[in-house]
C-alpha cells in the first residue's frame, strides 16, 4: 500500500521586504513590498508503506515545508499530498482528525513535551489526546520506557534532561499511539556521535518492530546510510535524486582515489591523470573508472619505483551529497546526476553502513 | 472506556498538565497576587475617600459595595487577562503550528490549557481578596449558598469569555503581523467597562450601548452579582453565557479560516 503519495506539491510563501533606511520604512507603512518565495515547487514522489526514506537537502530546499504540508500544518499553494490515503489539506474535521491519529512527528528543533515537567506528564497527556484507554496505554508505555532506556527520565522535568535524553523521549512519546508513518525533522541535531548513533539505533528497531514507515530528513549522512533504505533529494524546492540507498552508493564506485608514496623520488607523470596532490615522491590521483581501470593505473604506478604505502579509496557519500547540494542550480544538478551512470558498477562499497545490500524501497 | 469519555478525558488531563506545569515554581503567582492587593488597597482608600466626599450612596453602591465590587471584579482581570500573550508567543515564534497535527479540536485543547492554570490562579487571588476585603471593608455581603454558587459560576464564565475573545484576537496574527495593540484597545476598555467602575457609574449614554457589548461579562456581571444579589442577575449569567457562546463561534470561525493561512517557513 501507499503509505505517502505527492503529486505537483508546491509551497509559495509571501514575504514582505523591507528597504534599508528610515523613509523605505515609512513607505513600507503605506505601500508594503512582497516577495515571493517558492518553497516547493512541483514535488512528485511516492512512499510504500514500511520504507524508510530520507528527504535530504541543503538549507531552504524545502524538506521542512514539505514535511509540515504532509502532516496537514501547511496548505500547499498547489498539488496534493496524501498520507495513508487521507489528504494532508483536507478542510474536514474528520480527515483531519484521521490524519493526526495515523502519523507521529518529531521536529528536532521543537519540542512537543512539558518544558517544565516530567515526561511521565506529557505521555499522560498525549495518550488522552490519542484516546488510548489507561491500560493500554500504560502497557505501551513501559514497553517504550525500556525499548528507549528512559526509565530514569521519565520524572525529571525536561529542562533538566540533555539534548539526547530529550529526544529520546521525543521519538518514544512519538511512537505511543503506534503510528503507522513517522516523520522525522532533523531528529539528530546537535547531538553527539554516540547520542547520534543510538538514535539511529532505536529508529532502526522502530522501523522493523512496529512495521512504520519512517520519512526522515536530516543532515547528517551517518543518519542517513544508518536508517535509510531509499533517499529522495530536493534542491531548491525541486526533487532532483530519487533512488534506493543502494543506487546512490554505487554512484560512489565511478570514482577512486589512490594515493601513493615511493621510497624515493619518482616520475609520476602518467599520461592521462592529473594528481590532486602531488610531492616529489608521493601523488594522490583521483580516477574515473569509467574511463581508466583501476589495475592499469595501479600496474603503471608499480613500474615508477618502490612503493613504501600505497591506498585506494572510494567517494564517500558524504561527498556525493555535497556535490548534489553544492550545484548551482537544478539543472546543473540534473547534468551531475546523468553524468554517474550507475548501471555498469559493481557492487561493494567501503562507504556505506549496515544497510547497504539490503534491497530499495524505490517504487 | 466510553469513546464519548475518552474524548472528553483529553481536555481534562490536558487542564490537569497545564495546572501541575503552573505549580511547577512557587513564585508563579507572587506578582499577581502582590500587584492585585496593591490595587485593592489603593482603591479601597480612593472609594473611602469618595464616599467620604459625596455622602452614602452614589448609583445604588455604598463604599463598602464598591470596595467589595472592585476585589471580585478584577479577578477575572488578573487571574484570566494573560492568555493572549502565550497565544501570541506561540503564533509569531511558529510554535502554533506544532499544535496543529493532533486529534483534538484546537481551541477546545488550548481552552483547557489556559482554564487549567488560570483557574488555579484565579481561585487563590479570590481567596486573598476575599481575606483583605474583609480587613478593609468588613465581610463579604453575601445572603446565601446560591449567590455563592451564581458568583463562582459567574467568575467561570467571564473566565471563559477572557479565554475566546483574547483566542479571537491572538488568531489575527494569521492576517497582522503585529496585533498586540488590538488586545491592548481590548484590554483598556474592558478595563473601564465594569471592571474598576461597576457600569451604573457610566453615563446614561455610555451605559446603553455597553450593555450591547461583550464588556459587561468580563468583570462587572460576576461583581454585581456578589454585591447586588437579586431578580435580575439570572439575566445576567444568561447573558454572560450567549456571550460565550457566540465567541465561541467566532473563536472556530476565525481559527477555521485563518489555519489556511499559517506560513510557518523553514525548518
Amino acid at each position: 500500500m501507499t503509505a505517502i503519495r505527492v503529486e505537483g506539491l508546491s509551497k509559495t510563501f509571501r514575504t514582505k521586504t523591507k528597504a534599508e533606511g528610515f523613509g523605505a520604512s515609512l513607505r513600507g507603512l503605506v505601500r508594503p513590498r512582497w516577495r515571493s518565495v517558492d518553497a516547493v515547487r512541483g514535488v512528485d514522489f511516492e512512499v510504500e508503506e514500511g520504507e524508510v526514506v530520507a528527504f535530504l537537502g541543503p538549507n531552504g530546499a524545502g524538506k521542512s515545508t514539505t514535511i509540515k504540508m504532509l502532516t496537514g500544518i501547511l496548505v500547499p499553494t498547489s498539488g496534493r499530498a496524501e498520507v495513508l490515503g487521507i489528504e494532508s489539506a483536507s478542510r474536514r474535521a474528520r480527515d483531519r482528525v484521521r490524519l493526526a491519529r495515523s502519523i507521529g512527528a518529531v521536529f528536532g528543533q521543537k519540542s512537543q513535551l512539558w518544558f517544565h515537567l516530567p515526561p511521565s506528564d506529557s505521555f499522560r497527556l498525549l495518550g488522552a489526546v490519542y484516546e488510548i484507554e489507561p491500560a493500554p496505554l500504560a502497557r505501551r508505555k513501559a514497553e517504550l520506557v525500556e525499548r528507549f532506556g528512559i526509565a530514569d527520565y521519565m520524572d525529571v522535568p525536561v529542562r533538566k534532561l540533555s539534548l539526547g535524553e530529550r529526544i529520546r523521549c521525543e521519538i518514544a512519546a512519538s511512537l505511543l499511539h503506534e503510528p503507522r508513518v513517522l516523520f522525522l525533522d532533523e531528529p539528530t541535531i546537535g547531538l553527539d556521535v554516540v547520542v547520534k548513533r543510538e538514535i539511529r539505533g532505536l529508529l532502526e528497531e522502530a522501523a522493523k518492530r512496529d512495521h512504520v514507515t519512517i520519512f526522515l530528513t536530516s543532515h547528517d549522512i551517518g543518519d542517513i546510510e544508518k536508517v535509510c533504505k531509499r533517499a529522495i533529494i530536493i534542491h531548491h524546492g525541486a526533487v532532483i535524486v530519487d533512488e534506493s540507498m543502494k543506487e546512490l552508493k554505487h554512484r560512489a564506485l565511478a570514482k577512486k582515489f589512490i594515493g601513493v608514496k615511493y621510497t624515493a623520488p619518482a616520475n609520476l607523470d602518467l599520461p592521462g591523470l592529473k594528481p590532486l596532490k602531488r610531492t616529489e615522491d608521493a601523488a594522490r590521483f583521483e580516477i574515473d573508472t569509467r574511463v581508466h581501470r583501476i589495475e592499469d593505473v595501479l600496474r603503471r604506478l608499480v613500474e615508477r619505483g618502490e612503493i613504501l604505502d600505497l591506498t585506494v579509496e572510494d567517494e564517500s557519500l558524504e561527498n556525493i551529497i555535497a556535490e548534489i547540494f553544492t550545484s548551482r542550480s537544478e539543472e546543473d544538478a540534473r547534468a551531475a546526476s546523468r553524468a554517474r551512470p550507475t548501471s555498469a558498477l559493481g557492487p561493494g562499497t567501503d562507504s556505506g553502513g549496515g544497510s547497504s545490500d539490503e534491497p530499495g524501497g524505490a517504487p | 472506556m466510553n469513546r464519548y469519555l475518552l474524548r472528553a478525558r483529553k481536555y481534562g488531563v490536558a487542564a490537569g498538565v497545564s495546572l501541575r506545569n503552573r505549580l511547577a515554581y512557587a513564585g508563579n503567582f507572587a506578582s499577581s497576587m502582590a500587584t492585585y492587593a496593591l490595587f485593592i488597597f489603593v482603591f479601597s482608600r480612593i472609594w473611602t475617600a469618595v464616599f467620604a466626599a459625596s455622602g452614602p450612596a452614589i448609583a445604588g453602591y455604598d463604599r463598602v459595595m464598591c470596595i467589595w465590587y472592585f476585589i471580585v471584579a478584577e479577578v477575572p482581570m488578573f487571574g484570566f487577562g494573560h492568555f493572549f500573550h502565550t497565544l501570541a508567543q506561540d503564533m509569531k515564534s511558529g510554535q502554533v503550528a506544532y499544535l496543529l497535527g493532533r486529534p483534538y479540536s484546537f481551541v477546545g485543547y488550548h481552552y483547557a490549557d489556559g482554564m487549567g492554570a488560570a483557574l488555579l490562579e484565579a481561585g487563590i487571588l479570590l481567596a486573598e481578596g476575599i481575606l483583605l476585603g474583609g480587613l478593609l471593608a468588613g465581610a463579604l455581603p453575601l445572603r446565601s449558598l446560591v449567590q455563592l454558587l451564581a458568583v463562582l459560576f459567574s467568575l467561570l464564565l467571564a473566565g471563559s469569555l477572557q479565554f475566546l475573545l483574547q483566542f479571537a484576537i491572538a488568531m489575527t496574527a494569521f492576517w497582522f503581523e503585529e496585533n498586540t495593540a488590538f488586545f491592548w484597545i481590548f484590554q483598556k476598555i474592558a478595563l473601564v467597562v465594569g471592571t474598576l467602575l461597576p457600569i451604573e457609574f457610566l453615563p446614561e449614554a455610555a451605559q446603553r450601548i455597553v450593555r450591547w457589548t461583550p464588556f459587561p461579562s468580563l468583570a462587572y456581571a460576576p461583581a454585581r452579582l456578589a454585591v447586588a444579589f437579586g431578580p435580575a442577575s439570572g439575566g445576567l449569567l444568561l447573558e454572560q453565557a450567549a456571550w460565550v457562546v457566540a465567541a465561541a463561534a467566532v473563536c472556530r470561525l476565525v481559527f477555521g479560516v485563518g489555519r489556511t493561512k499559517i506560513a510557518s517557513q523553514g525548518g
